[in-house]
């Protein structure tokens, strides 16, 4: 019987890494979708080749309301493995399905090897000072991926495959909800940057991040960050920290500014082709994972930056 | 209320020592709190503090959970009671055993309203456990919680995801991951110092449960090594602000990347 490597993720762009990535893994990809015709069509276009279409999700529903459908399914259809979007939630309900049907979920994966018949994984461990591989020994592989591992192929809308719709299996309980409140949308993509400018924590206060936006936007780049100053600080959405429990990005140009470089985040930008420095502290150690360094004060080395820039304009 | 906290003691992931030859060594290692975890800690003691009640810490790990220390440490934190599940067949535990280990322990721990737990684990950080756990118990789950108030027997929680922040009222009891920004956990008093030799300790082994499904891993862990590291030019330039930034911007130039 053919191998079917399932994914399931609530942001499109990451089901359609997801999808690449599984036809890599199986003998075919199959998407389960919760949303409109659009969507299911857009999880074709996007590789799939079967769709387990769980329909349109009423509003006083919370994807997480959805575990129960899903361990039935998969406890059903016995596919090789699932790879479940790792936002928030969906490592959420990555886990509880584990729980449900009794396996170890393979966590924030960063790349799958295929050796023989069995599938080896690894991810970063010890806050990014080591990497671990590991394989499942259970019949189905559950794992939560991130952006960033495989690039999506090109959509082709033309596609078209079968559609398994999928009946609701209430769940035995269920959260209210009482409000949402959107953030502030982040259009933030990290892992496609061509340019990353990431401030840490050497900057002093939240309104100096404006000369941080200025100096990237010279530099057409994506502004990323230490965890530090999205967690605690709250200065920056945390969809831009990179790092181990963050974003991976791998840029032509990485320009950390005021970063130490402690491994938990320097494991994000290893596969940057350049890396760039920007520290008052001879002795911080991105200095030795980079390929230039100005030792200084990021106060005065920006702002002549950002002159220099605009006097090459 | 009553509320179990789970907690996790790991090797600290600062003295992790990368070897020459790629291993890694926790030889060195001092063992403590997952640091997440003390959010959840910070996170029980506040809703008791508010409500009354008790909080029970609960671990399950190998030996090193039974030093003194570490039990001092978690206790002077404010908890009231500490449960610990304590054998060297816990060690390395995948999430599956370590979260059916805790299932079964929490089984013997009497009535409660919500169990807290951190974001993930510092030196794994899979941010499995609390969610296979919650699920085990057949109990509401939630992960990403950046909020928690008690009213009325039920659970007023907000959860911070991406794109969105959830009010959510949940009904208890309930299983809750927690974020780290969730509150900033207090240094413990000299007074809590004092009073943790004094809490109740209660150390099981695997033998003592009835842990479900077994013992048996469900993954096999290959490898653990440090990445692999690139080679990189470490060149540095010197000078006033203006002659550094051009200088940069030369070398930028010359590597096509502006
Ligand atoms: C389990 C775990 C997971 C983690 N995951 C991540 C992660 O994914 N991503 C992440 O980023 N962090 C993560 N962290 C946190 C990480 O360990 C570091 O604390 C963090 O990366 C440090 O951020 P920073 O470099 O901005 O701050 P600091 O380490 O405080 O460095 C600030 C730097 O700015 C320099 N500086 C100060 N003033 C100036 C100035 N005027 N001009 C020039 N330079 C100046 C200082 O010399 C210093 O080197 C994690 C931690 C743990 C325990």
């Amino acid at each position: 019987m053919a191998k079917e490597m399932w994914v399931f993720a609530e942001k499109p762009a990451l089901q359609a890494e997801l999808l690449a990535c599984a036809k890599t893994l199986g003998d075919a990809a199959a998407a389960v979708v919760l949303g409109n015709q659009a969507a299911v069509d857009q999880a074709f276009a996007q590789g799939a080749d079967k769709v387990f279409w769980l329909g349109e999700k009423p509003d006083h529903l919370l994807l997480d309301d959805y575990v129960p459908t899903l361990a039935a399914l998969l406890k059903e259809q016995k596919p090789a493995g699932m790879l479940v979007g790792a936002t928030r939630r969906g490592k959420a309900i990555a886990g509880r399905l584990g729980a449900a049907l009794g396996v170890t979920v393979l966590a924030d994966v960063k790349k799958f090897i295929a050796e023989g018949d069995s599938l080896q994984v690894s991810h970063m461990v010890f806050g990014g000072a080591a990497v671990r591989l590991e394989k499942a020994v259970t019949d189905i592989m559950l794992a939560t991926v991130s952006f960033g591992i495989v690039e999506a192929l090109p959509p082709d809308p033309s596609r078209k495959g079968e559609v398994v719709k999928v009946a609701f299996v209430e769940p035995k309980w269920k959260a209210v909800l009482r409000e949402r409140k959107p953030r502030p949308p982040s259009s933030v993509n990290l892992a496609a940057a061509k340019k990353v400018v990431c401030p840490g924590r050497g900057i002093a206060k939240k309104e100096d991040l404006e000369m941080i936006f200025e100096l990237a936007r010279l530099l057409e780049a994506e502004v990323g960050a230490t965890r530090p100053l999205t967690e605690g600080l709250d200065w920056l959405p945390r969809e831009r920290y990179i790092g181990v429990s963050g974003a991976f990005v791998k840029p032509d140009l990485y320009l950390g500014v005021g970063v130490s470089g402690q491994a938990q985040h320097t494991v994000g930008i290893t596969e940057s082709r350049v890396i760039v420095a920007i520290n008052k502290d001879g002795e911080a150690p991105l200095f030795s994972q980079s390929d230039y360094g100005i030792v200084g004060d990021l106060y005065q080395i920006v702002p002549a930056l950002i002159n220099a820039l605009k006097a090459r304009k | 209320m009553n509320i179990i906290v789970c907690y996790k003691l790991v090797p600290d992931p600062e003295d992790v020592v990368a070897k020459p030859d790629g291993s890694i060594s926790l030889d060195q290692a001092e063992w403590i709190i997952s640091d997440y975890d003390l959010m959840a800690i910070e996170a029980a003691v506040q809703l008791v503090e508010a409500n009354g009640g008790k909080v029970m810490a609960l671990s399950v790990g190998p030996s090193q959970l039974a030093n003194s220390k570490a039990k001092k440490d978690v206790l002077s934190r404010g908890p009231d009671e500490l449960y610990l599940v304590v054998d060297d067949g816990l060690r390395d535990a995948d999430t599956s055993l370590t979260a059916r280990t805790l299932a079964a322990a929490v089984a013997k721990l009497g009535e409660f309203d919500l169990i807290l737990t951190g974001e993930g684990s510092a030196d794994l950080y899979f941010q499995q456990v609390g969610m296979q756990l919650g699920e085990l118990l057949g109990l509401p789950t939630f992960n990403a919680i950046s909020k928690v108030e008690w009213s009325g027997g039920k659970l007023a929680v907000e959860r911070s995801l991406e794109d969105e922040v959830e009010a959510l009222e949940v009904p208890a009891p309930a299983v809750l991951a927690v974020t780290t920004d969730i509150n900033q956990p207090r240094l413990p008093s000299m007074k809590e110092i004092l009073k943790a030799g004094k809490k109740p300790v209660v150390e099981w082994t695997l033998g003592d449960l009835a842990v479900q499904d077994g013992l048996a891993q469900r993954v096999e862990v290959l490898s653990v090594r440090s990445p692999k590291q690139v080679n990189r030019k470490q060149i540095r330039i010197e000078g006033k602000p203006e002659e550094a930034a051009q200088a940069l911007i030369g070398h930028l130039s010359k590597e096509g990347v502006l």
